[in-house]
C-alpha cells in the first residue's frame, strides 16, 4: 500500500516538474499553453518553443536523472557499500576525462562516437576505482579514498591539457554537468541507452536483490553471481557514460537517490530499480527548474544544485560511517 | 605495531645516516634546481654568482627567482609532509593527509570568495583567508572528532565529505564569476609560479613549531598505541592531541597560504618516510619532512624546466606523481576497516 | 633494557641530525635574504646612476603610479592588446607573452615579427623577462596583480586592464602606454586619427537606428552574447549599432530561447573552431524564425580580433569589418 502511494505521488511529482519545467523560460508562456500544446499542437511561436526547446530539456533531464540513480543503485547492490556511486566511483569523472580530452584532440567526433568515448572512459575509471579500492575488501573510506584520488588525478591532467591549449578552457563549465539547451538530437542520443539499460536492469533486479543478500548466501548460485556482477557493471558504464556524453558529469544524484528510495519502499531491489529512476528523474527535473534561479536570468549549470544538496548528504552518510545494513 | 607490519620495508641503514644522506640529497637538487629554468645556468656559473663575480642578469635570476622558489619548495614541502605524519600518527589512519581531511579545499573555498568577491582587496588577504579557511574546515572536522568518539576512518571520510561541499561551494563561484577563473584555476592547483621572498617571509615563522615538535615526538610515539595505552600511561592524550593537529593545521594553512592547495605531498612523503626509516616519530618526522622537500623540489624543477618558457603548475606535477602511488598503496593497504 | 637505551641514544643522535639539518636550512636562508637586500641596493643604484636630466613622467595605472624617464626602448607586454596599441605607435616589444603561439602575434601585427616568448599570458616566465633587460614592462591588471612587485624589480612596470576592459577603457589605456613610452603627441595624433576613421565609417553605415546587433562568441557547447558594456559591442554602440543586450555585464550565456526572445536584427558570431552550438540550433524552426537569419544578416567574424585582440588598430579593424557586412545591401 505504502509503496503504491509512493509510486502514485512521485509520478504525480514527476508529471508537475515535467510541466513547471516547460513553462519556466526566457519567453514568457503560461501554463494553459503548456497544455494546449499537448492536445492541439499549431506552428506558433510559443508551442515551438515548447516543443523543439523546453520539452526535450526536460526529457533528457529526466533521463539523466534516471539513469544516473539507476546505476548508484545498481553500484551499491555489487559493491554493497552505500557510498558507491557514479560520482564517487570515478566513472563519471573518467567519462568525462575522455570526453574532454575529445573536445580538444578531435573536435569533430560525431555524438555516437561521443557516447562511445563516454563508455570507455567511464569503465576505465569505474575500474580503476574498483580494482584499487577492493584489495582486501572495499571498505566506505577505501572506496571514498581511490575514488577522491581518481577524481583529483583526472581532474589535474585536464588542467595540464588547459595550459597548453586555451581553448581547452571553454571546457570548464561543461565539466559542471549542464542539461541547459538540450535538443532532441540529445534525447535521441541518451534515449537508446537509457531504455536499454532501464529496463534490464529492472528485469535482473531480482538477481540483484539475491546478490545483495550476501556472497554467502548467493554462492550457492555459483557461476551467477560472478555473471550477475559483471553484467550490473555493464549495465553501470551503460547508464552514467551515456548520462555524461549528453550532460556532462552531473553528481550525486547516483548516490543520494537509492538511499531515499531505500528509506521508502524497503530494500528489495525489485523495486529499489525502478523507484530510483522514478526519484532520480524527478530530483533532476526539479533541480533544474532550480538552476534557473541562481543567476537569474542566466542559466546555471544543473550540476551545481545537484552538488549542494549532495555534498551535504555525503557528509551524512559519512558521518553514520557504517555500510548498508543486510 | 600495525604500522610496521603493513610499512614493514625498513632499510638495513641506520636511521641517522639516511636523515644525513636525505639531508644531502635536498641540498644537490637544490643546487641542480639553481641552475634549471628558461635560462639555463650551468653550476660553474652558478659557483661565480655565489664568490660575487657572476654575470648580473644571472644573479637577478638567481636571487630574485630561483633562491626564493626552492626555498618555498622545501619549507613547503616539508611543512605539508610533517603535517601529513602527524595526521596520519595522530588519527592512526595511514591514508589521512591534508587533501583527505578536506583542510586544503577549505583553504581553497576562501580564497576563491576571496578572489571573486572583493578582487580589490589587498594582496596579502589572499594567504589571510585561506589560512581561515584552512583553520575553520580543520574546527569543524575536529568538533566531528570529539562530539562523536568517531572512528579514524570516519573522520576520514567526513573529510572527505567537507571537501566535496568546499568543493561545491567552489564550482558556485567559479560558474557563477566565470571571467574570474584563471587566477582561481591557478590558485586551486597550487603553483610556484610569481612566488618570492615574500612567501618566504610568511612561511618563516613555521620554523618555530620545529622545536615544539622535537618536544613532542616521544609523547607521539605513546599516543599512536592508541588511546587506551595512552591514558594509561598517563600521557594526558585528549589535550596532546587538540595540540598536535592545531600544530598540523597551522603547517597546512601557513603552506596553503603560500603557494596555493598543492595536493598529495602530505600523503606521499611520510608513506616513504616510514618504509624507509620505520614509525618512531623522532626519525619519521624529519625523514618525511625531508622527502617533502624532495617532492616539491623535484615537482617545481620539473614545472620550470620541462616546457620553458611556458611553466607547469607544481600542484599537477605533484598529482600526476603522488596519486598512482597513493592508488598503490591503497590497494596494499588491506588493514582499514 | 639494553637494547632500549641504544635505541633511545640513537634516536638523540637522530634529533640532534633532524633539528641540525632545520638549523642549517636557516642559516643558509638568512644569508641569502642577505644576499638579497645588498641585490636590491645594487640595483637601486643602477637606477639612480642612470638618471639623466630629461623630466620624469609619472604614469598613473591601475596599482599606482610609476615614474619614467626616458625613452623606453626593450618593452615587454604581458596581454596582446598591448602589442596592438604599441603597433599603433609603430613599436615593437622585444617580448610578448603569446602562449607559444607565434601565428597568433604575426595575424595581429599584419606581419612576422622578432620578439622573445614569455610564456603564457596566465604564468609569464618571469626568469625570461628579466634575462631581455626591459626597460619598461606592460601587464594586465586581472592575471598580473599577484606579480606586480617581481615585475617592478625587473623594470618600470605599468599594470592596465586589458582583458575586462571595455572600449573606452582601452583607449584610456592606450594613452597611458603612449605616455610611458613618451609618444604622447604621436598617440594624440593617432587617436584622433582613430576617431576620424571610425567616424568616418559610421557614417557610410547608414543603418535604421532601430536596428539591433548582437556579437556572440560561439563555441561547441556554448553560446556567449557580448552585451553593450562588452569590448566589441560598445564600439559598435559607438558606430550607432545598437547592442540587442544592454546591461552593465559584459557577457551572458544564452540558450536559443533566450535568443529568440531577444531576437536581434544582426547576428556576429565568433565562432570556435571545430564543433558549433549553432550548427545544432540551425535544425531548429526557431532559428529559421529569428530576424536575423530570414533577413540574411547572420555574420561570422575572427574570434582572435573580435574578442582577443582589442586595440586601436584592431578597432579599425573590426569598425571595417562591420561596414563590409552591414554596409552594402
Amino acid at each position: 500500500m505504502k509503496v503504491l502511494c509512493t509510486a502514485i505521488a512521485g509520478a504525480v511529482l514527476l508529471i508537475l516538474g515535467i510541466l513547471t519545467s516547460i513553462s519556466v523560460g526566457a519567453s514568457d508562456i503560461d501554463a494553459s499553453m503548456v497544455l494546449k500544446s499537448f492536445f492541439e499542437a499549431d506552428s506558433s511561436k510559443e508551442q515551438t518553443i515548447i516543443r523543439t526547446l523546453r520539452l526535450p530539456r526536460a526529457l533528457v533531464g529526466a533521463l539523466v536523472g534516471a539513469n544516473l540513480a539507476v546505476a548508484g543503485a545498481l553500484m551499491q547492490a555489487i559493491t554493497r557499500n552505500s557510498l558507491a556511486s557514479p560520482q564517487v566511483f570515478g566513472v563519471n569523472a573518467g567519462a568525462s576525462f575522455f570526453i574532454v580530452s575529445a573536445f580538444v584532440f578531435f573536435p569533430n567526433l560525431s555524438s555516437v562516437s561521443l557516447v562511445c568515448v563516454a563508455f570507455i572512459g567511464a569503465a576505465m575509471g569505474g575500474m580503476a576505482v574498483y580494482s584499487f579500492a577492493s584489495g582486501g575488501g572495499m571498505t566506505q573510506v577505501k572506496l571514498a579514498l581511490a575514488g577522491m584520488a581518481v577524481h583529483f588525478f583526472l581532474s589535474s591532467l585536464t588542467q595540464g591539457m588547459i595550459i597548453f591549449n586555451e581553448q581547452a578552457k571553454d571546457v570548464l563549465y561543461w565539466l559542471v554537468g549542464s542539461i541547459n539547451g538540450k535538443t532532441w538530437a540529445h534525447v535521441n542520443m541518451i534515449l537508446p541507452w537509457s531504455l536499454f539499460g532501464l529496463l534490464v536492469a529492472a528485469m535482473f533486479s531480482r538477481s540483484v536483490s539475491i546478490l545483495v543478500l550476501g556472497e554467502n548466501m548467493a554462492q550457492g548460485l555459483g557461476q551467477r553471481v560472478y555473471r550477475i556482477r559483471i553484467l550490473a557493471g555493464i549495465l553501470v558504464i551503460i547508464l552514467a557514460g551515456s548520462s555524461v556524453a549528453v550532460a556532462g558529469p552531473v553528481g550525486f544524484v547516483g548516490l543520494i537517490i537509492p538511499h531515499i528510495v531505500r528509506r521508502l519502499v524497503g530494500g528489495d531491489y525489485r523495486r529499489i530499480i525502478p523507484f530510483s529512476a522514478l526519484f532520480g528523474a524527478l530530483l533532476l527535473v526539479y533541480a533544474d527548474i532550480l538552476a534557473r534561479f541562481i543567476a537569474y536570468p542566466f542559466e546555471s549549470p544543473v550540476g551545481i544544485v545537484t552538488a549542494m544538496i549532495g555534498a551535504p548528504f555525503f557528509l551524512y552518510l559519512a558521518k553514520r560511517g557504517r555500510n548498508i545494513k543486510q | 605495531m600495525k604500522l610496521k607490519r603493513t610499512f614493514g620495508l625498513k632499510s638495513t641503514l641506520p636511521p641517522y645516516s639516511i636523515i644525513l644522506l636525505l639531508t644531502v640529497t635536498v641540498l644537490i637538487l637544490a643546487m641542480v634546481s639553481l641552475g634549471l629554468g628558461a635560462i639555463y645556468i650551468s653550476p660553474l656559473e652558478i659557483l661565480q654568482n655565489f664568490l660575487g663575480n657572476g654575470m648580473q642578469s644571472q644573479t637577478f635570476i638567481l636571487h630574485n627567482y630561483r633562491i626564493p622558489r626552492i626555498l618555498i619548495a622545501v619549507i613547503v614541502g616539508a611543512g605539508l609532509a610533517t603535517a601529513g605524519a602527524i595526521l596520519q600518527g595522530v588519527l592512526r589512519n595511514p591514508l589521512a593527509s591534508p587533501d583527505v581531511i578536506g583542510v586544503t579545499k577549505g583553504a581553497g573555498l576562501a580564497a576563491v570568495i576571496v578572489i571573486v568577491l572583493f578582487p580589490q582587496s589587498p594582496i596579502i588577504i589572499l594567504p589571510l583567508s585561506a589560512f581561515i579557511g584552512a583553520a575553520v574546515m580543520a574546527a569543524i572536522l575536529m568538533i566531528f572528532v570529539y562530539k562523536k568518539g568517531a572512528q579514524p576512518n570516519t573522520i576520514a571520510l567526513v573529510g572527505i565529505a567537507l571537501g566535496a561541499i568546499c568543493q561545491a561551494g567552489i564550482e558556485y563561484f567559479m560558474v557563477k564569476f566565470p571571467d574570474d577563473v584563471n587566477t582561481t584555476l591557478l590558485w586551486l592547483t597550487g603553483s610556484l609560479w610569481g612566488r618570492g621572498w615574500d612567501q618566504v617571509f610568511i612561511l618563516l615563522p613555521c620554523l618555530v613549531l620545529v622545536p615544539v615538535l622535537i618536544a613532542l615526538t616521544s609523547k607521539m610515539d605513546v599516543l599512536s598505541l592508541g588511546d587506551d595505552i595512552a591514558t594509561g600511561l598517563g600521557e594526558r592524550s585528549k589535550l596532546l592531541r587538540y595540540i598536535l593537529l592545531s600544530v598540523s593545521v597551522i603547517l597546512i594553512g601557513v603552506c596553503v597560504a603560500a603557494v596555493g592547495s598543492i595536493g598529495f605531498i602530505g600523503l606521499i612523503a611520510p608513506h616513504i618516510a616510514r618504509r624507509v626509516v620505520g614509525s618512531k616519530f623522532k626519525v619519521l618526522l624529519p625523514a618525511s619532512a625531508l622527502f617533502g622537500s624532495i617532492f616539491l623540489l623535484v615537482a617545481d624543477s620539473l614545472g620550470r624546466g620541462l616546457f620553458p618558457p611556458i611553466e607547469i603548475p607544481a600542484g599537477i606535477i605533484t598529482a600526476v606523481i603522488g596519486v598512482p602511488y597513493f592508488l598503490y598503496l591503497l590497494r596494499r593497504e588491506r588493514k582499514i576497516t | 633494557m639494553t637494547g632500549r637505551v641504544q635505541n633511545m641514544r640513537e634516536f638523540r643522535k637522530v634529533r640532534t641530525f633532524g633539528g641540525g639539518a632545520f638549523i642549517l636550512l636557516l642559516a643558509i636562508m638568512v644569508m641569502l635574504s642577505g644576499c638579497n637586500n645588498s641585490q636590491k641596493t645594487t640595483e637601486a643604484e643602477k637606477t639612480s646612476a642612470k638618471t639623466s636630466n630629461q623630466e620624469i613622467r609619472t604614469i598613473k595605472h591601475e596599482m599606482g603610479e610609476t615614474e619614467m624617464k626616458d625613452t623606453p626602448k626593450k618593452i615587454v607586454t604581458l596581454e596582446l592588446s598591448f602589442v596592438d596599441s604599441l603597433n599603433a605607435l609603430g613599436i615593437k616589444p622585444i617580448g610578448i607573452s603569446d602562449d607559444n603561439k607565434k601565428e597568433m602575434i604575426t595575424k595581429l601585427v599584419g606581419q612576422e615579427m622578432d620578439y622573445t616568448s614569455v610564456g603564457t599570458r596566465e604564468q609569464p616566465n618571469l626568469e625570461v623577462i628579466s634575462s631581455l633587460q626591459p626597460d619598461l614592462i606592460i601587464a594586465d591588471a586581472e592575471r598580473h596583480k599577484g606579480i606586480y612587485k617581481d615585475l617592478q624589480q625587473i623594470a618600470p612596470t605599468i599594470v592596465l586592464k586589458s582583458r575586462e576592459s571595455t572600449y573606452q577603457e582601452n583607449l584610456d589605456s592606450f594613452k597611458t602606454i603612449a605616455k610611458a613610452v613618451n609618444q604622447e603627441d604621436a598617440a594624440a595624433k593617432r587617436l584622433s586619427e582613430h576617431e576620424k576613421t571610425i567616424k568616418e565609417l559610421k557614417s557610410k553605415l547608414t543603418v535604421d537606428s532601430n536596428m539591433t546587433v548582437l556579437p556572440a562568441v560561439v563555441r561547441d557547447t556554448s553560446f556567449q552574447a557580448h552585451t553593450s558594456s562588452s569590448y566589441d559591442g560598445e564600439l559598435l554602440e559607438r558606430m550607432g549599432l545598437k547592442n540587442a543586450i544592454q546591461q552593465e555585464l559584459p557577457h551572458a550565456e544564452m540558450n536559443l530561447e533566450q535568443l529568440v526572445e531577444i531576437d536581434p536584427d544582426v547576428l556576429l558570431l565568433a565562432n570556435n573552431e571545430g564543433k558549433l552550438l549553432t550548427d545544432e540550433w540551425k535544425d531548429n524552426p526557431l532559428w529559421k524564425e529569428l530576424k536575423a537569419v530570414k533577413n540574411g544578416q547572420v555574420y561570422s567574424v575572427d574570434r582572435d580580433l573580435w574578442t582577443r585582440y582589442r586595440g586601436v588598430v584592431s578597432a579599425e579593424a573590426i569598425a571595417k569589418d562591420t561596414l563590409k557586412m552591414l554596409g552594402e545591401e
